[in-house]
Protein backbone atom coordinates (compact mmCIF):
# COMPACT_ATOMS: atom_id res chain seq x y z
CA UNK A 1 0.00 0.00 0.00
CA UNK A 2 2.50 2.24 1.08
CA UNK A 3 4.23 3.16 -2.08
CA UNK A 4 6.10 6.24 -1.58
CA UNK A 5 8.20 4.36 0.76
CA UNK A 6 9.24 1.63 -1.41
CA UNK A 7 10.16 4.51 -4.49
CA UNK A 8 14.09 4.38 -3.73
CA UNK A 9 15.52 8.34 -5.29
CA UNK A 10 17.98 10.47 -4.77
CA UNK A 11 16.72 12.73 -1.89
CA UNK A 12 16.64 16.62 -2.66
CA UNK A 13 17.64 19.44 -0.35
CA UNK A 14 14.95 18.89 2.54
CA UNK A 15 11.89 21.27 2.17
CA UNK A 16 9.71 20.28 5.61
CA UNK A 17 11.59 18.46 8.86
CA UNK A 18 12.80 15.78 6.90
CA UNK A 19 11.64 15.38 3.56
CA UNK A 20 12.43 17.02 0.54
CA UNK A 21 10.03 18.47 -2.40
CA UNK A 22 8.99 15.00 -3.87
CA UNK A 23 8.54 12.94 -0.53
CA UNK A 24 6.45 16.28 0.98
CA UNK A 25 4.41 16.49 -2.67
CA UNK A 26 3.84 12.41 -1.75
CA UNK A 27 2.77 13.17 1.83
CA UNK A 28 -0.50 16.12 0.77
CA UNK A 29 -1.09 13.45 -1.99
CA UNK A 30 -3.57 10.69 -0.55
CA UNK A 31 -3.76 8.83 -4.35
CA UNK A 32 0.07 7.75 -3.30
CA UNK A 33 -0.74 6.54 -0.14
CA UNK A 34 -4.52 5.45 -0.72
CA UNK A 35 -4.43 4.32 -4.50
CA UNK A 36 -8.67 3.40 -3.49
CA UNK A 37 -10.00 7.06 -3.15
CA UNK A 38 -12.49 5.87 -6.47
CA UNK A 39 -13.07 2.47 -5.16
CA UNK A 40 -14.04 4.13 -1.62
CA UNK A 41 -16.35 7.07 -3.33
CA UNK A 42 -18.28 4.43 -4.75
CA UNK A 43 -19.42 3.11 -2.37
CA UNK A 44 -19.71 6.76 -0.16
CA UNK A 45 -22.58 7.44 -3.01
CA UNK A 46 -23.62 3.81 -2.85
CA UNK A 47 -24.55 3.77 0.80
CA UNK A 48 -25.98 6.90 0.54
CA UNK A 49 -28.32 6.18 -1.50
CA UNK A 50 -29.04 3.41 0.86
CA UNK A 51 -29.36 5.64 3.69
CA UNK A 52 -31.36 8.49 1.65
CA UNK A 53 -33.72 5.32 0.51
CA UNK A 54 -34.10 4.53 4.66
CA UNK A 55 -34.25 7.97 6.25
CA UNK A 56 -35.99 9.96 3.16
CA UNK A 57 -34.73 12.67 1.12
CA UNK A 58 -33.11 15.12 3.47
CA UNK A 59 -34.61 18.81 3.85
CA UNK A 60 -32.97 21.19 1.67
CA UNK A 61 -32.33 24.32 3.54
CA UNK A 62 -30.30 27.55 2.30
CA UNK A 63 -27.83 28.89 5.43
CA UNK A 64 -26.71 31.89 2.69
CA UNK A 65 -27.48 33.58 -0.02
CA UNK A 66 -25.12 31.58 -3.04
CA UNK A 67 -26.49 29.07 -4.71
CA UNK A 68 -24.08 26.61 -3.30
CA UNK A 69 -24.63 27.54 0.51
CA UNK A 70 -27.51 24.97 1.35
CA UNK A 71 -27.37 22.20 3.88
CA UNK A 72 -29.19 18.82 3.83
CA UNK A 73 -30.60 18.28 6.92
CA UNK A 74 -31.57 14.64 8.08
CA UNK A 75 -34.11 14.99 11.16
CA UNK A 76 -34.67 12.66 13.98
CA UNK A 77 -38.24 12.52 15.62
CA UNK A 78 -36.46 13.26 18.77
CA UNK A 79 -37.72 16.62 20.18
CA UNK A 80 -35.06 19.35 21.20
CA UNK A 81 -31.96 17.09 19.71
CA UNK A 82 -28.61 17.61 19.62
CA UNK A 83 -27.02 18.27 16.34
CA UNK A 84 -24.17 16.91 14.50
CA UNK A 85 -22.87 19.15 11.75
CA UNK A 86 -20.75 17.70 9.41
CA UNK A 87 -18.23 19.24 7.30
CA UNK A 88 -16.88 17.10 3.89
CA UNK A 89 -13.38 16.85 2.50
CA UNK A 90 -11.94 16.53 -0.72
CA UNK A 91 -9.16 18.31 -0.76
CA UNK A 92 -10.86 21.87 -0.66
CA UNK A 93 -12.24 20.53 -4.21
CA UNK A 94 -15.50 21.04 -5.28
CA UNK A 95 -17.67 18.07 -3.32
CA UNK A 96 -21.44 17.65 -2.70
CA UNK A 97 -22.38 16.67 0.19
CA UNK A 98 -24.90 14.61 -1.07
CA UNK A 99 -22.23 11.69 -1.52
CA UNK A 100 -21.61 11.80 2.71
CA UNK A 101 -25.27 10.91 3.77
CA UNK A 102 -23.90 7.78 4.58
CA UNK A 103 -22.70 9.34 7.61
CA UNK A 104 -26.21 10.61 8.40
CA UNK A 105 -28.19 7.23 9.91
CA UNK A 106 -25.66 6.53 12.88
CA UNK A 107 -26.44 9.99 14.51
CA UNK A 108 -30.38 10.15 13.57
CA UNK A 109 -31.24 7.00 15.00
CA UNK A 110 -29.21 7.86 18.27
CA UNK A 111 -31.41 10.93 18.35
CA UNK A 112 -29.67 13.33 16.72
CA UNK A 113 -30.12 15.40 13.96
CA UNK A 114 -27.41 15.59 10.70
CA UNK A 115 -26.43 18.25 8.96
CA UNK A 116 -24.33 18.38 5.55
CA UNK A 117 -23.13 21.28 4.57
CA UNK A 118 -22.57 22.26 1.07
CA UNK A 119 -19.87 25.10 0.70
CA UNK A 120 -17.60 26.31 -2.38
CA UNK A 121 -14.32 24.22 -3.44
CA UNK A 122 -11.32 26.42 -4.51
CA UNK A 123 -12.66 25.82 -7.97
CA UNK A 124 -15.21 28.69 -6.42
CA UNK A 125 -12.73 30.82 -4.74
CA UNK A 126 -10.42 30.88 -6.96
CA UNK A 127 -8.00 28.74 -4.81
CA UNK A 128 -8.96 31.04 -1.86
CA UNK A 129 -9.23 29.49 1.29
CA UNK A 130 -10.63 32.16 3.40
CA UNK A 131 -14.35 32.22 1.91
CA UNK A 132 -14.19 28.75 2.58
CA UNK A 133 -14.27 28.95 6.39
CA UNK A 134 -16.59 31.89 6.78
CA UNK A 135 -19.09 29.89 4.66
CA UNK A 136 -18.76 27.13 7.34
CA UNK A 137 -18.88 29.31 10.17
CA UNK A 138 -21.67 31.26 8.29
CA UNK A 139 -23.02 27.54 8.12
CA UNK A 140 -23.26 26.51 12.04
CA UNK A 141 -23.94 30.47 12.65
CA UNK A 142 -27.23 29.48 11.22
CA UNK A 143 -27.80 25.75 12.22
CA UNK A 144 -27.51 27.95 15.79
CA UNK A 145 -30.13 30.21 14.70
CA UNK A 146 -32.23 27.64 13.26
CA UNK A 147 -32.35 25.05 15.10
CA UNK A 148 -35.79 24.93 17.35
CA UNK A 149 -37.51 25.72 13.97
CA UNK A 150 -36.25 21.92 12.92
CA UNK A 151 -36.46 20.06 16.75
CA UNK A 152 -32.91 21.05 17.24
CA UNK A 153 -31.46 21.72 20.16
CA UNK A 154 -29.23 25.42 19.65
CA UNK A 155 -26.86 24.36 22.82
CA UNK A 156 -26.35 20.92 21.82
CA UNK A 157 -24.21 21.33 18.41
CA UNK A 158 -21.32 19.36 17.66
CA UNK A 159 -19.11 19.38 14.55
CA UNK A 160 -17.98 16.64 12.69
CA UNK A 161 -15.06 17.26 9.32
CA UNK A 162 -13.07 14.56 7.44
CA UNK A 163 -9.50 15.56 5.52
CA UNK A 164 -9.78 19.31 4.51
CA UNK A 165 -13.22 19.56 5.99
CA UNK A 166 -11.52 18.54 9.30
CA UNK A 167 -9.17 21.59 8.62
CA UNK A 168 -12.33 23.64 8.29
CA UNK A 169 -13.93 22.45 10.81
CA UNK A 170 -10.72 23.12 12.89
CA UNK A 171 -11.11 26.68 11.54
CA UNK A 172 -14.56 26.34 13.01
CA UNK A 173 -13.66 25.62 16.54
CA UNK A 174 -11.16 28.47 16.76
CA UNK A 175 -13.62 31.09 15.62
CA UNK A 176 -14.06 34.16 16.45
CA UNK A 177 -17.84 33.96 17.03
CA UNK A 178 -18.19 38.13 17.58
CA UNK A 179 -18.74 38.03 14.08
CA UNK A 180 -21.30 35.85 13.77
CA UNK A 181 -23.37 37.00 16.43
CA UNK A 182 -23.24 34.05 18.53
CA UNK A 183 -22.41 32.82 21.08
CA UNK A 184 -18.42 31.96 21.71
CA UNK A 185 -19.16 28.26 22.80
CA UNK A 186 -21.78 27.56 20.41
CA UNK A 187 -19.74 24.71 19.52
CA UNK A 188 -19.69 21.94 22.49
CA UNK A 189 -18.09 19.27 20.75
CA UNK A 190 -15.52 18.56 17.47
CA UNK A 191 -14.73 15.42 15.89
CA UNK A 192 -11.64 16.26 13.71
CA UNK A 193 -10.64 13.10 11.31
CA UNK A 194 -7.31 13.38 8.98
CA UNK A 195 -7.09 16.98 9.16
CA UNK A 196 -4.67 19.49 8.69
CA UNK A 197 -4.73 22.08 11.40
CA UNK A 198 -1.38 23.72 10.32
CA UNK A 199 -1.00 25.30 6.59
CA UNK A 200 2.85 26.14 6.33
CA UNK A 201 3.76 22.16 5.03
CA UNK A 202 0.80 21.95 2.77
CA UNK A 203 1.87 25.35 1.32
CA UNK A 204 5.25 24.49 0.66
CA UNK A 205 3.42 21.38 -1.24
CA UNK A 206 2.13 20.92 -4.57
CA UNK A 207 -1.21 21.80 -3.46
CA UNK A 208 0.33 25.19 -3.56
CA UNK A 209 -0.27 24.80 -7.54
CA UNK A 210 -4.57 24.94 -7.02
CA UNK A 211 -4.78 26.54 -4.19
CA UNK A 212 -3.85 30.40 -3.28
CA UNK A 213 -2.03 30.13 -0.60
CA UNK A 214 -1.22 33.52 0.94
CA UNK A 215 0.35 35.07 4.49
CA UNK A 216 -2.72 35.80 5.59
CA UNK A 217 -4.92 32.32 4.59
CA UNK A 218 -1.91 30.70 6.83
CA UNK A 219 -1.82 32.51 9.68
CA UNK A 220 -5.87 32.82 10.14
CA UNK A 221 -6.28 28.88 8.67
CA UNK A 222 -4.24 27.54 11.20
CA UNK A 223 -6.15 26.60 13.73
CA UNK A 224 -3.49 25.08 15.55
CA UNK A 225 -1.78 28.74 16.24
CA UNK A 226 -5.79 29.54 17.30
CA UNK A 227 -6.09 27.11 20.24
CA UNK A 228 -6.63 30.48 22.84
CA UNK A 229 -10.21 30.54 21.12
CA UNK A 230 -10.92 26.90 21.58
CA UNK A 231 -13.31 26.39 23.75
CA UNK A 232 -14.94 22.74 23.36
CA UNK A 233 -13.97 18.97 23.74
CA UNK A 234 -12.09 17.85 20.67
CA UNK A 235 -11.67 14.31 19.29
CA UNK A 236 -8.91 14.00 16.62
CA UNK A 237 -8.29 10.86 14.79
CA UNK A 238 -6.10 9.52 12.41
CA UNK A 239 -5.29 5.78 10.41
CA UNK A 240 -2.26 4.07 10.49
CA UNK A 241 -2.22 3.76 6.85
CA UNK A 242 -2.50 7.63 6.44
CA UNK A 243 0.35 9.79 4.91
CA UNK A 244 3.13 10.71 6.95
CA UNK A 245 2.13 14.35 7.20
CA UNK A 246 -1.31 13.53 7.64
CA UNK A 247 -0.20 11.46 10.65
CA UNK A 248 1.86 14.09 11.92
CA UNK A 249 -0.54 16.85 11.22
CA UNK A 250 -2.84 15.14 14.16
CA UNK A 251 -0.73 13.82 16.62
CA UNK A 252 0.60 17.03 17.07
CA UNK A 253 -2.62 18.78 16.74
CA UNK A 254 -3.71 16.55 19.73
CA UNK A 255 -0.52 17.60 21.36
CA UNK A 256 -0.80 21.06 21.43
CA UNK A 257 -4.49 21.18 22.86
CA UNK A 258 -3.09 18.79 25.64
CA UNK A 259 -0.30 21.12 26.11
CA UNK A 260 -3.08 23.61 26.21
CA UNK A 261 -4.51 22.50 29.12
CA UNK A 262 -7.91 21.94 26.93
CA UNK A 263 -9.64 18.33 26.32
CA UNK A 264 -8.58 16.36 23.64
CA UNK A 265 -8.64 12.69 23.05
CA UNK A 266 -6.74 11.35 20.17
CA UNK A 267 -7.96 8.09 18.17
CA UNK A 268 -5.47 6.20 16.36
CA UNK A 269 -7.28 3.84 13.57
CA UNK A 270 -5.35 0.86 13.37
CA UNK A 271 -5.38 -0.66 9.32
CA UNK A 272 -7.39 2.58 8.47
CA UNK A 273 -6.10 5.02 4.93
CA UNK A 274 -7.36 8.28 4.49
CA UNK A 275 -10.39 7.69 2.65
CA UNK A 276 -11.47 4.37 4.51
CA UNK A 277 -11.50 6.12 7.80
CA UNK A 278 -14.13 7.99 7.32
CA UNK A 279 -16.63 4.82 6.41
CA UNK A 280 -15.96 4.10 10.55
CA UNK A 281 -17.10 7.27 11.18
CA UNK A 282 -20.81 5.95 10.31
CA UNK A 283 -20.67 2.82 12.26
CA UNK A 284 -22.21 3.21 15.93
CA UNK A 285 -19.40 0.23 17.04
CA UNK A 286 -15.95 1.49 15.95
CA UNK A 287 -13.82 3.40 17.24
CA UNK A 288 -14.89 6.68 15.35
CA UNK A 289 -18.44 6.15 15.65
CA UNK A 290 -18.76 5.23 19.05
CA UNK A 291 -16.92 8.36 20.39
CA UNK A 292 -19.32 10.46 18.19
CA UNK A 293 -21.72 8.98 20.08
CA UNK A 294 -20.46 9.66 23.60
CA UNK A 295 -19.34 13.04 22.75
CA UNK A 296 -23.32 13.45 22.33
CA UNK A 297 -24.22 12.04 25.06
CA UNK A 298 -25.88 9.64 22.38
CA UNK A 299 -24.80 6.43 23.85
CA UNK B 1 -6.50 -1.32 -6.01
CA UNK B 2 -7.92 -3.55 -8.56
CA UNK B 3 -5.56 -4.54 -10.45
CA UNK B 4 -7.05 -6.43 -12.72
CA UNK B 5 -5.04 -9.43 -13.90
CA UNK B 6 -7.13 -9.46 -17.42
CA UNK B 7 -6.10 -5.88 -18.21
CA UNK B 8 -2.50 -6.92 -18.69
CA UNK B 9 -2.40 -8.72 -22.04
CA UNK B 10 -1.04 -11.66 -22.99
CA UNK B 11 -1.82 -14.33 -25.08
CA UNK B 12 -4.79 -16.46 -23.78
CA UNK B 13 -4.63 -20.00 -23.33
CA UNK B 14 -6.83 -22.86 -24.03
CA UNK B 15 -10.10 -22.42 -22.20
CA UNK B 16 -10.49 -24.60 -18.79
CA UNK B 17 -13.83 -23.33 -17.27
CA UNK B 18 -15.89 -20.88 -19.07
CA UNK B 19 -14.39 -18.10 -20.71
CA UNK B 20 -11.41 -18.48 -18.93
CA UNK B 21 -7.92 -20.42 -19.43
CA UNK B 22 -5.84 -21.17 -16.54
CA UNK B 23 -4.01 -18.19 -15.41
CA UNK B 24 -7.52 -16.53 -15.16
CA UNK B 25 -9.05 -19.19 -13.14
CA UNK B 26 -6.19 -19.54 -11.06
CA UNK B 27 -6.52 -15.32 -10.51
CA UNK B 28 -10.59 -15.57 -9.81
CA UNK B 29 -9.96 -17.89 -7.10
CA UNK B 30 -7.06 -15.74 -5.74
CA UNK B 31 -8.35 -12.75 -3.44
CA UNK B 32 -5.00 -10.93 -2.73
CA UNK B 33 -5.02 -10.59 -7.02
CA UNK B 34 -8.14 -8.62 -6.43
CA UNK B 35 -8.14 -7.29 -2.99
CA UNK B 36 -4.52 -6.18 -2.39
CA UNK B 37 -5.78 -4.85 0.51
CA UNK B 38 -6.37 -7.81 2.61
CA UNK B 39 -3.51 -7.26 4.97
CA UNK B 40 -5.17 -3.59 6.48
CA UNK B 41 -8.44 -4.75 6.91
CA UNK B 42 -7.14 -7.88 8.77
CA UNK B 43 -5.43 -5.18 10.84
CA UNK B 44 -8.87 -3.77 11.38
CA UNK B 45 -10.73 -7.08 12.30
CA UNK B 46 -8.34 -7.39 14.71
CA UNK B 47 -8.06 -4.36 16.42
CA UNK B 48 -11.75 -4.03 16.26
CA UNK B 49 -12.21 -7.85 18.11
CA UNK B 50 -9.97 -6.64 20.65
CA UNK B 51 -11.95 -3.28 21.04
CA UNK B 52 -15.27 -5.95 21.32
CA UNK B 53 -13.99 -8.01 23.71
CA UNK B 54 -12.87 -5.15 25.74
CA UNK B 55 -16.30 -3.63 25.96
CA UNK B 56 -18.43 -7.39 26.27
CA UNK B 57 -15.49 -9.53 28.12
CA UNK B 58 -14.60 -12.24 27.28
CA UNK B 59 -17.13 -15.02 25.31
CA UNK B 60 -17.40 -18.14 27.13
CA UNK B 61 -15.57 -21.11 25.47
CA UNK B 62 -16.97 -24.28 24.86
CA UNK B 63 -15.98 -27.41 23.21
CA UNK B 64 -18.54 -28.91 20.67
CA UNK B 65 -15.93 -31.70 19.97
CA UNK B 66 -13.35 -33.69 21.15
CA UNK B 67 -10.98 -32.10 18.98
CA UNK B 68 -8.30 -29.49 19.55
CA UNK B 69 -10.31 -27.24 17.18
CA UNK B 70 -13.86 -28.04 17.77
CA UNK B 71 -14.49 -24.91 20.39
CA UNK B 72 -16.96 -22.11 19.92
CA UNK B 73 -17.25 -18.56 21.68
CA UNK B 74 -20.40 -17.55 22.93
CA UNK B 75 -21.03 -14.08 23.72
CA UNK B 76 -23.99 -13.68 25.30
CA UNK B 77 -26.79 -10.67 25.34
CA UNK B 78 -27.96 -11.74 28.88
CA UNK B 79 -31.30 -11.93 27.48
CA UNK B 80 -33.10 -15.17 28.04
CA UNK B 81 -34.88 -16.95 24.78
CA UNK B 82 -33.19 -14.28 22.75
CA UNK B 83 -32.14 -15.33 19.27
CA UNK B 84 -29.02 -16.62 18.22
CA UNK B 85 -26.75 -15.63 15.50
CA UNK B 86 -23.62 -18.49 14.83
CA UNK B 87 -20.92 -16.97 12.60
CA UNK B 88 -18.70 -19.12 10.56
CA UNK B 89 -15.20 -17.58 9.32
CA UNK B 90 -13.83 -17.35 5.95
CA UNK B 91 -9.62 -17.75 5.00
CA UNK B 92 -9.87 -19.42 1.47
CA UNK B 93 -10.40 -22.57 3.82
CA UNK B 94 -6.65 -22.39 5.70
CA UNK B 95 -6.69 -19.36 7.47
CA UNK B 96 -8.37 -17.65 10.54
CA UNK B 97 -9.81 -18.41 14.21
CA UNK B 98 -12.94 -17.13 15.82
CA UNK B 99 -11.18 -15.07 18.43
CA UNK B 100 -10.09 -12.54 15.73
CA UNK B 101 -13.54 -12.28 14.75
CA UNK B 102 -15.36 -11.27 18.05
CA UNK B 103 -16.06 -7.60 16.55
CA UNK B 104 -19.11 -9.75 15.15
CA UNK B 105 -21.15 -10.16 18.24
CA UNK B 106 -21.18 -6.12 19.51
CA UNK B 107 -23.83 -5.39 17.08
CA UNK B 108 -25.84 -8.56 17.59
CA UNK B 109 -25.49 -8.52 21.21
CA UNK B 110 -26.79 -4.95 21.29
CA UNK B 111 -29.39 -5.66 19.57
CA UNK B 112 -30.73 -7.98 21.85
CA UNK B 113 -28.91 -11.69 20.74
CA UNK B 114 -26.32 -14.08 21.34
CA UNK B 115 -23.88 -14.29 19.15
CA UNK B 116 -21.80 -17.38 18.54
CA UNK B 117 -18.26 -17.55 16.54
CA UNK B 118 -17.25 -20.99 15.79
CA UNK B 119 -13.48 -22.71 15.29
CA UNK B 120 -12.90 -25.23 13.40
CA UNK B 121 -9.69 -27.33 11.65
CA UNK B 122 -8.59 -25.90 8.96
CA UNK B 123 -7.70 -27.52 5.31
CA UNK B 124 -3.88 -27.52 5.60
CA UNK B 125 -4.12 -29.36 9.46
CA UNK B 126 -6.75 -31.63 7.96
CA UNK B 127 -3.98 -32.61 4.90
CA UNK B 128 -5.93 -30.90 2.08
CA UNK B 129 -8.88 -32.82 3.37
CA UNK B 130 -12.18 -30.30 3.21
CA UNK B 131 -14.52 -33.32 4.56
CA UNK B 132 -12.96 -32.87 8.41
CA UNK B 133 -13.60 -29.19 8.04
CA UNK B 134 -17.49 -28.98 6.78
CA UNK B 135 -18.11 -32.14 9.55
CA UNK B 136 -16.54 -30.26 12.60
CA UNK B 137 -18.26 -27.01 11.18
CA UNK B 138 -21.72 -29.20 10.57
CA UNK B 139 -21.33 -30.53 14.58
CA UNK B 140 -20.93 -26.78 15.72
CA UNK B 141 -24.06 -25.64 14.22
CA UNK B 142 -25.73 -29.06 15.45
CA UNK B 143 -24.44 -28.31 18.72
CA UNK B 144 -25.59 -24.78 19.13
CA UNK B 145 -29.45 -25.85 18.08
CA UNK B 146 -29.01 -28.44 20.62
CA UNK B 147 -27.85 -26.83 23.40
CA UNK B 148 -29.14 -23.13 22.91
CA UNK B 149 -31.00 -23.08 26.00
CA UNK B 150 -27.88 -24.05 28.00
CA UNK B 151 -26.91 -20.23 27.42
CA UNK B 152 -30.22 -18.54 27.42
CA UNK B 153 -30.56 -19.11 23.14
CA UNK B 154 -34.08 -19.47 21.83
CA UNK B 155 -33.53 -23.15 19.92
CA UNK B 156 -36.44 -21.66 17.41
CA UNK B 157 -34.49 -18.72 16.60
CA UNK B 158 -31.11 -19.92 15.06
CA UNK B 159 -29.82 -17.85 12.28
CA UNK B 160 -26.19 -18.26 10.52
CA UNK B 161 -23.35 -15.52 9.02
CA UNK B 162 -20.93 -16.55 7.29
CA UNK B 163 -18.20 -15.71 4.94
CA UNK B 164 -16.08 -16.76 1.61
CA UNK B 165 -15.03 -20.18 2.78
CA UNK B 166 -17.40 -20.00 5.80
CA UNK B 167 -20.28 -19.39 3.58
CA UNK B 168 -19.43 -22.61 1.49
CA UNK B 169 -19.18 -24.52 4.50
CA UNK B 170 -22.25 -23.27 5.67
CA UNK B 171 -23.93 -23.79 2.66
CA UNK B 172 -23.48 -27.32 2.25
CA UNK B 173 -24.81 -27.53 6.31
CA UNK B 174 -28.16 -25.77 4.98
CA UNK B 175 -28.70 -27.88 2.12
CA UNK B 176 -27.56 -31.20 3.18
CA UNK B 177 -25.77 -31.30 6.57
CA UNK B 178 -28.70 -30.65 8.65
CA UNK B 179 -30.25 -34.29 7.62
CA UNK B 180 -26.89 -35.83 8.54
CA UNK B 181 -26.75 -34.54 12.09
CA UNK B 182 -30.54 -35.69 12.38
CA UNK B 183 -32.28 -32.25 12.99
CA UNK B 184 -35.10 -30.94 11.40
CA UNK B 185 -34.88 -29.41 8.51
CA UNK B 186 -35.65 -25.59 9.61
CA UNK B 187 -33.57 -25.86 12.18
CA UNK B 188 -31.99 -22.15 11.08
CA UNK B 189 -34.37 -19.61 10.43
CA UNK B 190 -32.04 -17.82 8.26
CA UNK B 191 -28.58 -17.35 6.40
CA UNK B 192 -26.94 -14.27 5.69
CA UNK B 193 -24.06 -15.53 3.24
CA UNK B 194 -21.24 -13.30 1.93
CA UNK B 195 -19.15 -13.72 -0.65
CA UNK B 196 -19.26 -17.55 -0.86
CA UNK B 197 -18.56 -20.60 -2.97
CA UNK B 198 -21.72 -23.01 -3.71
CA UNK B 199 -20.14 -25.34 -6.50
CA UNK B 200 -16.73 -27.04 -6.44
CA UNK B 201 -16.21 -27.16 -9.87
CA UNK B 202 -14.10 -24.76 -10.87
CA UNK B 203 -12.80 -24.39 -7.72
CA UNK B 204 -11.05 -27.69 -8.16
CA UNK B 205 -10.09 -26.91 -11.71
CA UNK B 206 -7.94 -23.97 -10.02
CA UNK B 207 -4.45 -23.79 -8.52
CA UNK B 208 -6.33 -23.93 -4.73
CA UNK B 209 -6.48 -27.39 -5.54
CA UNK B 210 -2.27 -27.07 -4.82
CA UNK B 211 -3.36 -27.04 -1.46
CA UNK B 212 -6.66 -28.73 -1.15
CA UNK B 213 -6.80 -32.44 -2.28
CA UNK B 214 -10.07 -32.00 -4.39
CA UNK B 215 -11.80 -35.38 -5.32
CA UNK B 216 -14.66 -35.74 -7.42
CA UNK B 217 -16.53 -37.23 -4.49
CA UNK B 218 -16.04 -33.93 -2.55
CA UNK B 219 -16.37 -31.54 -5.28
CA UNK B 220 -19.97 -33.31 -5.61
CA UNK B 221 -21.13 -33.68 -1.76
CA UNK B 222 -19.43 -29.89 -0.80
CA UNK B 223 -21.40 -28.20 -3.18
CA UNK B 224 -24.48 -26.92 -1.86
CA UNK B 225 -25.77 -25.98 -5.59
CA UNK B 226 -26.44 -29.19 -5.95
CA UNK B 227 -28.43 -30.31 -2.86
CA UNK B 228 -31.31 -27.53 -3.13
CA UNK B 229 -33.93 -29.72 -2.47
CA UNK B 230 -32.61 -30.16 0.74
CA UNK B 231 -32.46 -26.10 1.45
CA UNK B 232 -35.58 -25.05 4.42
CA UNK B 233 -33.88 -21.89 5.08
CA UNK B 234 -34.44 -18.63 3.55
CA UNK B 235 -31.27 -16.92 2.21
CA UNK B 236 -29.48 -13.65 2.24
CA UNK B 237 -26.63 -14.09 -0.35
CA UNK B 238 -24.34 -11.33 -0.84
CA UNK B 239 -20.87 -10.11 -3.40
CA UNK B 240 -19.29 -7.10 -3.91
CA UNK B 241 -18.82 -5.41 -7.32
CA UNK B 242 -14.59 -5.46 -6.90
CA UNK B 243 -14.88 -9.22 -6.39
CA UNK B 244 -13.13 -11.99 -8.63
CA UNK B 245 -15.11 -12.62 -11.62
CA UNK B 246 -15.74 -16.41 -10.09
CA UNK B 247 -17.10 -14.97 -6.22
CA UNK B 248 -19.11 -12.78 -8.15
CA UNK B 249 -20.42 -15.79 -10.62
CA UNK B 250 -20.83 -17.89 -7.63
CA UNK B 251 -23.15 -15.63 -5.54
CA UNK B 252 -25.32 -14.42 -8.82
CA UNK B 253 -25.77 -18.58 -9.86
CA UNK B 254 -26.48 -19.86 -6.63
CA UNK B 255 -29.04 -16.80 -6.09
CA UNK B 256 -30.55 -17.89 -9.65
CA UNK B 257 -30.36 -21.52 -8.50
CA UNK B 258 -32.38 -21.25 -5.08
CA UNK B 259 -34.77 -19.27 -6.57
CA UNK B 260 -35.41 -21.63 -9.53
CA UNK B 261 -36.10 -24.13 -7.39
CA UNK B 262 -38.73 -21.90 -5.63
CA UNK B 263 -36.63 -21.07 -2.27
CA UNK B 264 -36.26 -17.68 -0.97
CA UNK B 265 -33.24 -16.06 -1.63
CA UNK B 266 -32.37 -12.63 -1.43
CA UNK B 267 -29.36 -10.96 -3.44
CA UNK B 268 -27.71 -8.22 -2.28
CA UNK B 269 -24.90 -6.42 -4.71
CA UNK B 270 -22.34 -4.30 -2.86
CA UNK B 271 -20.62 -1.23 -5.15
CA UNK B 272 -17.40 -0.55 -4.89
CA UNK B 273 -16.57 -3.47 -2.59
CA UNK B 274 -14.01 -6.29 -2.95
CA UNK B 275 -14.04 -9.63 -1.01
CA UNK B 276 -12.92 -8.71 2.65
CA UNK B 277 -14.18 -4.81 2.75
CA UNK B 278 -17.81 -6.41 2.07
CA UNK B 279 -17.30 -8.44 5.74
CA UNK B 280 -16.80 -4.94 7.07
CA UNK B 281 -20.19 -4.22 6.54
CA UNK B 282 -21.68 -7.06 8.59
CA UNK B 283 -20.41 -5.65 11.86
CA UNK B 284 -21.67 -2.59 11.23
CA UNK B 285 -26.01 -2.19 12.37
CA UNK B 286 -26.24 0.09 9.42
CA UNK B 287 -23.97 -1.31 7.53
CA UNK B 288 -25.06 -3.52 4.13
CA UNK B 289 -25.14 -6.57 5.15
CA UNK B 290 -25.25 -6.24 8.87
CA UNK B 291 -28.56 -4.43 8.19
CA UNK B 292 -29.95 -7.02 6.18
CA UNK B 293 -28.56 -9.67 8.96
CA UNK B 294 -30.53 -7.60 11.70
CA UNK B 295 -33.71 -7.82 9.35
CA UNK B 296 -33.65 -11.05 8.75
CA UNK B 297 -33.64 -11.70 12.42
CA UNK B 298 -36.39 -9.37 12.45
CA UNK B 299 -34.16 -7.39 15.81
CA UNK B 300 -34.46 -3.72 13.65
CA UNK B 301 -36.97 -1.80 15.47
Amino acid sequence: MNQAAKVQEAKGPLVWLDMDQKALDDAYDQMVYAPNRDQVHKRNMFNSDRVRARLGAPKRLAYGSKPVEQLDLFPTSNPNAPINVFIHGGAWRTRSVKDYAFLAEVIVRAGGHWVGLDFDGVEGTKGDLLPMADQVRRGVAWVYKNAKSFGGDPNRIYVSGQSSGAHLAGCIVTTDWKDYGVPADIVKGALLCSGMYELKPVRLSKRSEYVAFTDEAEEKLSSQRRLDRLNCPVIVAYGTYETPEFQRQNREFAAAVKAAGKPVTLLVAEGYNHFEIAEAIGNPLSLLGAAVLEQMKLV
Amino acid sequence: MNVHPGSTSRAKGPLVFLDMDQQALDDAYDQEIWAPNRGLIVERRKAASERARAILGQPKRVAYGPGEHEGLDIFSCGIKGAPVNVFVHGGAWRRNVAADYALQAEGLVRAGAHCVIIDFINVDQANGDLFPMYEQVRRALAWVCRNAKSFGGDPGRIYISAHSSGSHLAGVVLTRGWREEGLPPDAFKGAVLLSGMYDLAPVALSARSSYVKFTDDMAHKLSGQRFLDGLHTPLVLAYGTCETPEFQRQSRDFADAVRAAGKPASLIVGAGYNHFELLETLANPYGLTGRAMLEQMQLVK
